[in-house]
């Protein structure tokens, strides 16, 4: 009788993984085409539409390039914490601190130069972001109360911070009472690079990744915290300051998502209101633990993930196929792709049982 | 707040607490083994889904609450596949099965909106309904919060006295062990994520069949995310779930009749408490007892080759 | 090389007659919530489903878009793709859809519950206020404990008004007549919704009204034994015993007059917030629990607001304080009603 058996692979798959990974693709695809040809739709042109919109001219990329600069700044920030072992699900509400504190600076000053301005947003939305995220991390290592619950609950909290301050206090005079705030001033708006659609925090995205990387690559500190993340005993034991290194992670994580807010608020909405938060904290979990928590990684998954999100659009537009068909598609890619990464570690064989 | 306004916020208490309860029981068997379902959201809303179809299709209530339950355990399979199986990553598959969950439900559920079906309604148990204090507020519910006063008990006697919860409990203490001592972890596991599954699609139907008899889309809510946070509050003990899935459900009815009965507060305020409370109780709950009681496995794969 | 010549020719051939061809018009919808969600979008909708059916048009649309960068981004494709009309149906759609419009001066765009406007840009929305005035007179003489429950969903402008208007109709039949509000911040949570009309069926509420989509409210006063006015669409099937009457949208003739007029060329730039007159907002038939006199009585004062011999925001009009804010004999203007932030007296909650 045919025994199935799994077994390590010995030597690395190394490019070929890569084929692994385009086959899962292909095959979350094929269910979606199935699905498609169900209703009537026809699945080759799907197919095609969703491509299009998302990759198929200049403006599709560049809306996706847009698109994935929060979910990129917010995954870089988990992927931190995610690296000590600490379960920070706040991202969210980092986001949303993030997007308070810049907009507070960019009401209160609105006559300031941007050269002023906008590394005071900066610097506020970080730390806004940054001490929201310390909270579940001092009240873990104080209190051994679980991150994931408090960090959680804070995301709810932050949203509803946000809407009573743009309910109330920063609601625009002149907008007839509608919950948003005034728009900023030009100088607290993140312009655009040239001729195209796409804001400066692609920048910002692309040199906070470097530094990231060179933290943990090239610093002590980074080395320190990679060998906690590893190992929590063991660097407990070699006398790292482990309560220290969760307050940094999680203030570090806190302030990237914060900067994420920063730049949704000034350069995408240019103001404060709550259809701001459309849960990026939540896909840069996703997105982290699909990137193995690599920066660059993180860039190309942010980068497919918003083209997805953009092609559907297409794919509702063209064929009228429902939003929530986006849902189901990205789910099936997210599943069959993780699923699929089994096979970069084992492989199945078939083995005579005796 | 009057005394004649006490009773009914209890009542309420209970019904708004309970699809929750549902969940977190079902969260709780499945992390017991070492499994981490962040999917409860998507499997809910596809039991709600499911429970609503079947109670329009066949007009027997009952029998749509339990297909919802099976509903659940196919939703929930494919995170058994996904992490079992093919040892993928148990965090993201569970956010992933929310995403196909969610859409999977929309997409088959908007043809459904705007019509109603067959539900249960309150049925007030006789003499038990008399009680003075405890009668309106425990037994003029709906008999699936009336299954809600047995479940937790019978989950707890299954997972801490019985041969075979134990066995669901050293697979996710420490899988190498219990695999040592011939159990098969895996099949354990897979148990447990179905036996999960099917208590979360329950939670869901609770809200298309009882609290209300209506199907919208999204109609969840969130509920499932607030479920996985009360599996931790509640320190994996049933008895604790029970009071944590009232203990938010009680704030959010209060908030809610606080300002029917003409608070000035603002309502965002208002709508923090549930959170906020959430937190400081557990809190004050985890720097008593010092020490985390997840079990020791949760959320590690168990090697295929190991 | 001849062959590909040829065949150049022949495609451009082709592209030109197929443009010289009637041409069909082409209508976008954004919309904020999944069309499942059983209101809002859903109404919206089913006046799309109107204007697709008109001869030489047809339609697509986009739904659950996050107001914002998404929006603009929606509105931007539709425009490229060589949508002739796109109409965006929420609030926070407005500063996207102008920016759109400056960079597509050959497309209308339509926005629903804005105020700004541009050359290619109009404004529209319905007198809701009407009918919700109309169905508070119901309220007010069906109410016997004088206390009106109100689930509502945010504390913006739209639902104020339509408080502030049922409160006044309430009142119109009946001085003493309360209105207490709660808000939900959900829009379309069912178990939500019933459990704040719920919250105010224990305060002695005993007529239950909703801005809200799902007719969670309404199974909440059925099971009481209580009546409800529902919201958006006639929602008796949900609650047949309590359910009086409901003030509803129909946007599928405004909706096609747009669409009309740009077929025709006439269409220009305005804001427009057409009433009961249009019946682009209606009641919902009333129910036999609602006695003879009290339906003649509704029917009058409709047909007055019909006529345009009397509205709803007629001053003296004061606020919770006891404030005239709308003073003696005057009528308020467009402007007052789009801003409107606060309750009039007689209402019980906060606009917070």
């Amino acid at each position: 009788m045919l025994h199935l058996r799994i077994i390590k692979r010995q030597d690395p798959l190394g490019w070929r993984s890569c084929l692994v990974i385009f086959g899962a693709v292909a095959l979350a695809l094929f269910f979606s085409a199935m699905l498609l040809a169900l209703r009537g739709t026809p699945p080759q042109e799907g197919i095609i539409v969703l491509f299009k919109g998302a990759f198929g001219s200049r403006w599709a990329i560049e809306d996706c390039l847009i698109k994935a600069i929060p979910i990129f700044l917010c995954s870089l920030g988990v992927a931190i914490a995610f690296r000590l072992q600490i379960w920070n699900i706040g991202a969210e509400g980092q986001f949303c601190l993030g997007a308070l504190g810049a907009t507070w600076i960019a009401l209160s000053f609105p006559d300031q130069p941007a050269w002023l301005l906008l590394p005071a947003m900066i610097a506020m939305a970080t730390v806004a972001g940054g001490l929201w995220g310390l909270i579940p991390a001092v009240l873990r290592q104080k209190m051994q109360t679980n991150e994931i619950i408090v960090s959680l609950m804070m995301n709810y909290i932050a949203i509803l911070i946000l809407d009573y301050l743009v309910y109330g206090i920063w609601k625009d005079p002149t907008s007839f009472g509608f919950p948003m705030t005034p728009e900023f001033s030009e100088a607290a708006i993140v312009g655009k690079i040239g001729s195209t659609s796409v804001n400066w925090g692609l920048a910002h995205c692309v040199i906070l990744a470097l530094i990231v990387w060179i933290f943990f690559g090239y610093t002590k500190t980074g080395y320190e915290l990679k060998a906690s993340g590893d190992n929590v005993k063991a660097a407990r034991y070699a006398g790292l300051p482990y309560n220290k290194q969760v307050f940094l992670v999680m203030v570090l994580s806190g302030a990237l998502a914060g900067w994420a807010g920063f730049i949704e608020a000034s350069a995408t909405v240019n103001r404060l209101q709550p259809s701001i938060m459309v849960g990026y904290g939540y896909t840069a979990i996703v997105v982290a633990w699909l990137a193995s928590l690599n920066p660059f990684y993180i860039g190309i998954a942010s980068f497919l993930l918003a083209g997805l999100r953009v092609g559907v659009e297409n794919l509702q537009l063209d064929l009228q196929v429902p939003a929530a068909f986006g849902g189901i598609m990205e789910g099936f890619i997210l599943l069959t792709v993780l699923a699929g990464g089994f096979f970069i570690s084992y492989r199945f064989s078939f083995a005579q049982k005796k | 707040m009057t005394f004649e306004l006490i009773i009914p916020l209890l009542a309420a208490t209970v019904q708004s607490g309970t699809p929750i309860l549902y969940a977190t029981l079902g969260e709780i068997i499945t992390e017991k083994s070492g499994v981490l379902n962040l999917g409860v959201e998507g499997i809910m809303i596809v039991g709600a889904l499911a429970g609503f179809i079947a109670a329009k299709f066949t007009g027997n209530p009952v029998l749509a609450f339990v297909l919802a339950g099976f509903a659940g355990c196919a939703a929930a399979s494919i995170h058994g596949i996904v992490c079992l199986l093919f040892q993928g990553n148990q965090v993201v598959s569970g956010l992933a099965l929310t995403i196909l969950g969610t859409g999977f439900a929309n997409y088959l559920g908007t043809s459904y909106v705007g019509q109603s079906a067959p539900g249960f309604s309150p049925y007030a148990i006789p003499y038990l309904v008399d009680i003075p204090g405890l009668g309106p507020i425990l037994f003029n519910q709906d008999p699936l919060v009336y299954l809600t006063y047995f479940i937790p008990v019978l989950i707890w006697f299954y997972l801490f006295s019985t041969r075979h919860g134990l066995g669901v409990r050293a697979v996710g203490e420490n899988p190498s062990a219990a695999r040592a001592g011939g159990l098969s972890v895996s099949l354990y596991r897979w148990g447990a994520i179905l036996g999960g599954g099917f208590f979360m699609g329950l939670g869901g139907a609770y809200l298309s069949l009882a609290y209300t008899h209506l199907w919208t889309n999204n109609m969840t809510a969130g509920r499932g995310w607030i479920a996985v946070a009360l599996v931790i509050f509640a320190f994996w003990r049933p008895g604790r779930a029970v009071f944590g899935a009232y203990l938010f459900g009680g704030i959010m009815s209060l908030q809610l009749r606080l300002q029917a009965a003409g608070t000035q507060l603002p309502s965002s305020l208002l709508l923090m408490l549930p959170y906020l409370l959430t937190i400081i109780v557990l809190v004050f709950s985890s720097w008593k007892s010092g020490k985390s009681a997840a079990p020791a496995a949760l959320g590690v794969n168990m090697k295929p080759t190991e | 090389m001849r062959i590909f010549k040829a065949l150049l020719v022949v495609s451009l051939l082709l592209g030109f007659s197929g443009s010289l061809a009637a041409k069909e018009t082409k209508v976008g919808f954004v919309y904020v919530s999944p069309i499942g969600d059983a209101g809002w979008s859903y109404a919206h909708d089913q006046g799309r489903l109107a204007v697709e059916s008109m001869e030489g048009v047809t339609t697509s649309y986009v739904e659950s878009v996050p107001e914002g960068p998404d929006a603009e981004r929606v509105i931007q494709n539709m425009a490229r793709k060589g949508f002739d009309v796109v109409f965006a149906t929420s609030f926070g759609y407005m500063d996207p859809m102008l920016k759109v419009a400056g960079q597509f001066p050959d497309t209308v765009f339509m926005h629903c519950s804005g105020f700004k406007m541009s050359e290619n840009m109009g404004n529209y929305f319905g007198r809701m206020y009407q009918a919700r005035f109309l169905s508070g007179m119901v309220a007010g003489a069906m109410t016997e404990s004088n206390i009106i429950g109100y689930a509502a969903a945010f504390p913006i402008p739209e639902v104020i008004r339509g408080i502030n208007a049922f409160a006044l109709g309430a009142q119109s039949v009946n001085a003493d007549a309360t209105v207490r509000v709660v808000w939900t911040k959900t829009w379309y949570d069912p178990a939500t919704e019933k459990e704040a009309a719920k919250s105010l069926l224990d305060v002695g509420a005993d007529v239950i009204a909703q801005h809200q989509d799902s007719p969670g409210p309404q199974e909440a006063a059925q099971e009481k034994g209580v009546y409800s006015i529902g919201y958006n669409s006639d929602m008796s099937a949900f609650a047949p015993k309590a359910h009086l009457t409901a003030p509803v949208w129909n946007w599928g003739p405004y909706y096609a007059s747009v669409v009309k007029s740009v077929q025709d060329g006439t269409w220009k730039a305005e804001a427009a917030w057409p009433g009961m007159e249009t019946g682009i907002v209606d009641l919902a038939p009333f129910a036999d629990m609602v006695p003879a006199e009290i339906q003649k009585m509704v029917e009058a004062k409709k047909a007055e607001i019909i006529a345009g011999k009397t509205d709803v925001f007629v001053g003296p009009i004061k606020n919770q304080d006891g404030k005239v804010m709308i003073a003696d004999g005057v009528a308020a203007d467009d402007k007052t009603l789009l801003g409107m932030t606060w309750f009039v007296e007689g209402v019980i909650g906060t606009t917070e």
